[in-house]
């Protein structure tokens, strides 16, 4: 299966993600744009320009009205997604390292690191309310003082954000009175990523301890645990399968002195009870930043720093067939570098 | 006195100074030692100068008129050491007694005087014994009875041999993971290793098995301890600070320790032999470096052990640990010397000297006898191989003949288990880079040749001195041999730079059993059975993917073991055989009926297993799924509430709104490709002719449409997208010069689009879109037909057919596809 490669990034990709219908997929990266594009064939719908700074976080709304970006500019964005344009902005201390839309689209959250001597913070705004973006006062600001959060999704109806910490603790933080009601360590190292099960009902956790863990959103039981030798630096679930997908590998700063055999830059695919894996697809020559499903579940979408790739792939072979997954491979005019196709063409196990 | 004036004036000095003594009621808890210490250490003691008192024994008993000669000369002797300040010479009868006292002024003099002065002989008759006065009290106290020693319990550790009695035939193994932090010892199974025991920081570097398998040693920065038994209890422990090396005696009597640390003039304590039953040192030595560890090398039944020095061999003997007769052996030039592992034979060699051929000499101990000398000459190096039995030696001689360039290798093959002992050689023409013997049998195989071109050899060595060259593979990925410790079968691994290629051999008719890969293994090791190999990559080597794989001798991968920060894996090795050679023969004759049963027993254990598995996976699958049924059972409850929040759309499923959904056709630029053309004039005639040619049949009005008069296409041409913001649809009005229109044509059976534009002046180059569909259409101009006034549409297959004779170079046409909403 060929992989649709997008090129609109000059720096490594940080995030990605589907709206909810899974027709646009949003980029971030360490350059300052904000990339829009729609997913059945790679063509870029437009960009959200304003940030100065690395972007961190991206995240759209349940209906695909507003985007909201959070970047080391010291600053979190909300964008109308139709037009581009700028509805907020939302200064802070210091990067804002994660964000994200509430079930209703109403409550924006986004956390800061613990830079420049200002500690981590999870900030609340609620969007009805425009006097709190006019002031850029929250309704509730929940300080983190012993470990940053390094990503944090909402949990199911609203009502408490899940947040994961540079010390691989996860804790629940509820969105009406910030105190933390659940709390949990069951990463030995940092959490990279956190993603939710389609119907939010689960979250998979990927951790530099090379392990990535499936945790009930309610609850914070533990659930499963998938094991690499490598970094984990995303994993999704599959909202059709009981499939998971963990992107990684070395870390950058030794990749220059290994080969890429060492690296171990595949995507590999573990299935969700038995915790084994079941598929890789190489093609990547760096570390996987970001993995994403498709929200019908028959693409998965993987980022690596420098270019912008998209895989079209069926996970396994009880996908039916749809000509979304037929090989396609397609170029973007007049923009970016043309790679050579061996190395993109992704193999499936 | 002026300056005191001068201050007393400055106002600072009116200031009074503040007070340092204690207040009345202070009470100092200080001791003065405490304070002090320092100096305290020095305040004289009171002595009673017994210290400086000597007694001399054995002066002649003289009468007072030879008193004061005598003591002339007593004093000349005894004032040497120091200020003789009282003396005592007991009378009785008017004769002195025969000793006398003397006090010195320090306890030092007395002891220099008790250290020089002991045994003066005066005269014939008279020679002093002179000793410390306290001494007398002290040897006084001794008692006189005989007090038996306190009889130490034997210390019962088990079967120390209980892991040979697995009914199983387990096999042990050793490993540190963790960077050094966890040590594990674990019983092999094919399936999955049993953990046996477990420990965290049981050693601070890393461990070693006696060679009989009995004690595992761990290393400390205090000394060694052994540990053995079923639970791995201490047994013993060795006090040797700062300990980096050990080698164990093949009988597992001693144990040598080595430390970098310690070693003083007076106290030689580089390296130790102690006794391991009692943990007594038996002897220690000096040792100015390792680096040919080790330095003491045993004789197989550990009855005696060597070292060379400069010139010299010495050998020792246990277990008085002193030298063998005597003394050591002088021989110039010695290079290098070991033992046979099956006799008492010791070989050694020395290069060329002048005008005497460099040896290797064989030598019978304790006899020291000579067996065989072998004369060498132009000798570079020589290496001595044994076989393990003591069979054989080889040793591998380097040269450089005189007449042509370059290092010669040969084997110099040593038959000992024949009279005279005979030398066979093999000359090799290549480098030789790895040279090893079957443990028990005849044959040896060599790896030879420079990288990338490295072959490998085997060659077997016959009764009557034939040695024959069996085999030889060449182009192979290695650097090592290893062979099965029950020969037969081999692994020859490209350990480390080579990537860890692996190749198992059996030699008995030398087939590549199987080739494998364990990308960056450092390490090979055979289980002592010959049934197992692992390969491993270390943590002290590699940083990454440390892990040990588990192989049978025919290769086939049975284990995968990731361990966090691996670094050794060692096997445990066993005991040799108690049965005799009649009962091995009988045990191989009826070795048929034994596999029956152990066929029996693996089907049957295999079925447990995966029946295992089985129900493992099934648990796993029903619990996750008794999970998934609760969540979705929650999800469903909170449907309400989820509404509410998304004002009443359902989101639940991607398209349970679908009916909200708004179509909308879009079309992109999906794919780009420039191609020049040969002659644009021509083609521009050609679409100006059919746009004429359309003009003539039809309206003016968008879009055009012409069927192809020989295929099932449908040319259309519409206002060009893109130029007025991507217009579509029908238009009422002629375009413009500037204006490019565009073709579409339609392959009508298969529904899908393609289009064409056209230049928009000669010289420009033609855009043509294409997605990446199957079905490509081919464009071109056919003579005829042109002059004709006419044109064609052709499908074709993917490859481009080259019109050359045509003016126009073949147009790549590929339908493009429609948006999907």
């Amino acid at each position: 299966m060929k992989p649709i490669l997008l090129q609109g990034h000059e720096r490594s990709i940080t995030q990605i993600k589907y709206n909810r219908e899974g027709d646009l997929l949003f980029s971030v990266a360490k350059d300052t744009v904000v990339n829009a594009w729609y997913s059945v064939n790679g063509e870029r719908l437009g960009t959200y320009n304003g940030h100065t700074g690395a972007v961190w976080c991206v995240d759209c709304d349940w209906d695909t009205k507003n985007v909201l970006t959070g970047s080391a500019d010291n600053s979190c964005r909300l964008w109308d997604c139709e037009t581009g344009k700028q509805l907020a902005l939302l200064e802070t201390s210091s990067a804002v390292r994660t964000c994200g839309f509430d079930f209703s689209g109403n409550i924006i959250m986004f956390s800061t690191d613990k830079q420049m001597g200002y500690q981590c913070f999870l900030n609340f705004f609620d969007l009805r309310d425009p006097q709190q973006i006019k002031d850029n006062q929250p309704y509730m600001t929940v300080p983190c003082s012993e470990s940053k959060i390094t990503s944090a999704v909402w949990g199911p109806l609203g009502d408490y954000v899940i947040a994961g910490h540079e010390s691989g603790e996860m804790n629940q933080f509820s969105a009406k009175s910030g105190e933390v009601l659940k709390k949990i360590k069951e990463h030995t190292k940092q959490i990279n990523d956190m993603q939710s099960s389609v119907d939010l009902t689960m979250v998979i956790s990927a951790s530099k301890d090379n392990t990535a863990k499936l945790f009930d959103s309610t609850t914070l039981d533990h659930i499963k645990t998938f094991k690499t030798e490598r970094p984990v630096n995303s994993a999704a679930i599959s909202p059709i399968m009981d499939h998971v997908v963990m992107g990684g590998g070395q870390e950058a700063m030794e990749v220059t002195t290994t080969s890429t055999r060492i690296g171990k830059f595949e995507a590999r695919f573990f299935h969700a009870a038995y915790e084994e894996e079941f598929g890789r697809v190489k093609g990547h020559f760096g570390p996987i930043n970001c993995v994403a499903f498709h929200p019908d579940g028959k693409r998965n979408d993987r980022k690596q720093p420098g270019n912008c790739s998209t895989f079209t792939l069926r996970t396994t072979s009880s996908c039916p067939s749809d000509s979304s997954a037929e090989p396609q491979r397609l170029q973007q005019r007049g923009r970016g570098r043309l790679r050579e196709d061996s190395l993109l063409r992704p193999t499936l196990l | 006195m002026h300056e005191t004036m001068d201050m007393a004036d400055d106002p600072e000095y009116d200031e009074e100074e503040p007070s340092f003594s204690d207040s009345e009621d202070y009470v100092d808890d200080i001791e003065e030692d405490e304070l002090l210490s320092d100096l305290m250490r020095e305040k004289p003691l009171e002595a009673d100068g017994i210290d400086s008192v000597v007694v001399v024994d054995n002066v002649p008993q003289v009468g007072p008129e030879r008193l004061e000669k005598l003591k002339n000369v007593v004093n000349k002797i005894f004032s040497k050491f120091g200020k003789i300040t009282n003396e005592f010479w007991p009378m009785d009868n008017g004769m002195t007694k025969g000793y006398i006292f003397l006090e010195y002024l320090a306890p030092t003099q007395a002891q220099e005087a008790v250290k020089n002065a002991d045994g003066y002989k005066l005269d014939k008759q008279h020679t002093f014994r002179v000793n410390v006065f306290t001494d007398f009290d002290k040897y006084m106290n001794i008692s006189d009875e005989w007090e038996t020693p306190e009889k130490q319990d034997f210390k019962d550790f088990g079967n120390m041999r209980h892991w040979t009695e697995d009914p199983d035939c387990r096999d042990h193994f050793s490993v540190i993971y963790e960077s050094g932090e966890r040590t594990a010892i674990y019983a092999n199974d094919a399936k999955e290793s049993i953990t046996v025991e477990e420990r965290a920081r049981w050693t601070e570097t890393y461990v070693r098995w006696s060679p009989k398998g009995t004690y595992l040693a761990t290393f400390h920065q205090r000394g060694i301890a052994l540990w053995g038994g079923e639970k791995f209890k201490q047994i013993q422990r060795f006090s040797h600070q700062g300990v980096s090396l050990i080698d164990f005696s093949p009988c597992e009597r001693y144990v040598v320790t080595f430390s970098p640390l310690m070693d003083t003039k007076e106290d030689p304590q580089a390296i130790i032999i102690w006794d391991i039953l009692t943990g007594q040192k038996k002897r220690g030595f000096h040792c100015e470096s390792s680096a040919h560890w080790p330095i003491f090398k045993w004789s197989h039944d550990g009855k005696f052990f060597a070292r060379m020095t400069q010139d010299t061999l010495s050998i020792y003997e246990a277990p008085s640990m002193g030298l063998l007769d005597k003394k050591s052996l002088k021989i110039f030039g010695i290079k290098d010397f070991s033992w046979s592992p099956g006799d008492n034979v010791i070989a050694y060699w020395v290069p060329e000297d002048k005008d005497i051929p460099a040896r290797v000499t064989l030598s019978q101990m304790p006899t020291r006898e000579e067996i065989r000398v072998r004369n060498l000459f132009n000798v570079v190096d020589c290496k001595l191989h044994w076989q393990r039995n003591g069979d054989y030696l080889c040793v591998k001689v380097d040269r450089t003949p005189k007449g042509t360039p370059g290092v010669v290798t040969n084997f110099e093959i040593f038959r000992m288990r024949e009279k005279q002992v005979p030398v066979d050689v093999v000359e090799m023409k290549e480098g030789i880079i790895a040279f090893a013997w079957e443990p028990n049998g005849s044959k040896f195989a060599v790896l030879h040749g420079e990288s990338p071109r490295i072959n490998s050899s085997f060659y077997h060595v016959k009764n009557n001195g034939k040695i024959d060259l069996i085999k030889s593979f060449d182009k192979q990925q290695a650097n090592s041999i290893f062979w099965s410790p029950q020969g037969q079968f081999l692994v020859l691994a490209g350990l480390r730079s080579m990537n860890g290629a692996l190749a198992f051999v059996d030699t008995s008719d030398c087939t590549m059993m199987n080739i494998a890969e364990h990308y960056m293994a450092s390490d090979v090791e055979w289980d002592p059975t010959g049934r197992y190999v692992v390969t491993s990559v270390s943590w002290w080597s590699h940083k990454v993917d440390n892990a040990y794989w588990l192989w049978t001798f025919q290769g086939r991968l049975l284990q995968k073991n990731n361990k966090d920060r691996f670094c050794q894996l060692l096997w445990r090795p066993r005991p040799a055989t108690l049965l005799g050679v009649e009962e091995i023969k009988v045990i191989k004759k009826d070795l048929k009926k034994y596999s029956k049963i152990f066929e029996q027993k693996d089907r049957l254990s295999q079925s447990k297993a995966s029946k295992e598995l089985v129900d493992k996976r099934r648990a796993m699958m029903d619990e996750y799924r008794l999970y998934r049924e609760a969540a979705v059972q929650t999800l469903l409850e909170q449907k309400d509430l989820r509404l509410e929040l998304r004002g009443g759309v359902d989101t639940d499923e991607l398209d349970s709104n679908v009916e909200d959904w708004e179509e909308e056709t879009i079309e992109f630029f999906i794919n780009e490709e420039i191609i020049p053309l040969g002659d644009l004039r021509l083609l521009e005639t050609f679409m100006l002719e059919f746009l004429w040619i359309w003009h003539l049949t039809n309206s003016s009005s968008f879009p055009l449409c012409v069927m192809c008069p020989v295929h099932p296409c449908l040319c259309e041409v519409t206002r060009p997208v893109g130029v007025n913001g991507g217009a579509r649809g029908p238009r009422s009005e002629s375009w413009g010069s500037s204006q490019i229109p565009t073709f579409h044509i339609s392959d009508i059976t298969k529904t899908k689009r393609a289009r064409i534009v056209t230049p928009a002046a000669p010289g420009e180059s033609v855009e043509i879109y294409s997605a990446s569909l199957f079905i490509t259409f081919f464009l071109f101009l056919d003579k005829d037909s042109f002059n004709n006034w006419s044109f064609s549409i052709f499908l074709s297959a993917l490859s481009p057919i080259v019109t050359s004779d045509l003016a126009v170079n073949p147009v790549w046409v590929t339908a493009g596809q429609r948006g999907v909403p």
